[in-house]
């Protein structure tokens, strides 16, 4: 009777832990990409995992396709932002910013002068 | 939040829409708005929004990576270039090399997406390869 009381107690205490650390791992906090939320195996994310910034590599071959058919355009990237100079058609702007956003950069600076 | 509110009717209009895995997020002052739009009309519709609430697209707050979830293999699908043929490449990537053109305003067979960008698709002349997605629409 005691040992059986003793289990319960000790399944009580364990549950306990388990659900105190879940709770504290699961706490929103601002950190970078290392946020490991894939392990986690409760049922919803309280937090939305954070944005995935495509790296500079990636990026620049990606710009490179988005912007082949724009020869007025040039684009730098640097650490996830693109920065776009040079001329574009105000009709043909929207085609060109859907491309370049599919690519999941961190940010888009249009500094075109639009025609 | 100041920039949730912003776009909200962004946001709202892609809800409306039933576009599908919709995420918007707020990180370092640019707002990323994530989803699989049901149609290529949708997504023009969403980026019309944006251009009335951002006019050129000037601001930098936004991220909208919004691709139509429609195109299923075997899905047929209009080229839709300005007036010039699309070419057809060996792997996904502009450095690679031309092995078809296809016209524009002619169909191509969807044969799979390698990513938002290039989908390999074979032409109505029988020749497979990888086109950038942008001038290919449901």
């Amino acid at each position: 009777m005691i040992r059986s009381y003793f289990k319960i107690l000790v399944v009580a205490s364990t549950l306990s832990t388990g659900a105190c650390f879940t709770s504290c791992k699961s706490k929103p906090k601002d950190a970078g990409n290392n946020v490991d939320t894939t392990s986690m195996s409760t049922p919803a994310p309280v937090t939305p995992a954070p944005v995935e910034i495509t790296p500079d590599t990636t990026l620049q071959a990606g710009v490179r396709d988005a912007t082949k058919d724009f020869p007025g355009v040039k684009a730098d990237v640097n650490n996830g932002e693109i920065t776009l100079t040079g001329e574009i058609k105000r009709s043909r702007l929207p085609n060109l910013m859907m491309a370049l956003n599919s690519l999941k950069p961190k940010k888009i600076n249009n500094q075109l002068t639009i025609k | 939040m100041a920039l949730q509110d912003k776009y909200q009717q962004l946001v709202d209009a892609a809800k409306n829409a039933g576009v599908a895995n919709l995420q918007v997020r707020e990180q370092d002052n640019v707002l990323y708005i994530d989803g699989e739009a049901p149609t290529g009309e949708v997504k023009d519709n969403l980026w019309n929004i944006y251009n009335q609430i951002d006019p050129d697209f000037r601001a930098g707050d936004l991220i909208m990576n919004i691709n139509v979830s429609a195109m299923a293999a075997g899905a047929t699908a209009t080229v839709t270039t300005d007036s010039s043929n699309l070419n057809i490449r060996k792997g996904p990537g502009t450095d690679q090399p031309i092995v078809g053109k296809a016209a524009h305003g002619a169909t191509v067979t969807l044969i799979s997406k390698t990513n938002d960008q290039w989908w390999l698709v074979r032409t109505q002349n029988g020749e497979e390869g990888y086109a950038y997605a942008q001038y290919l629409s449901v």
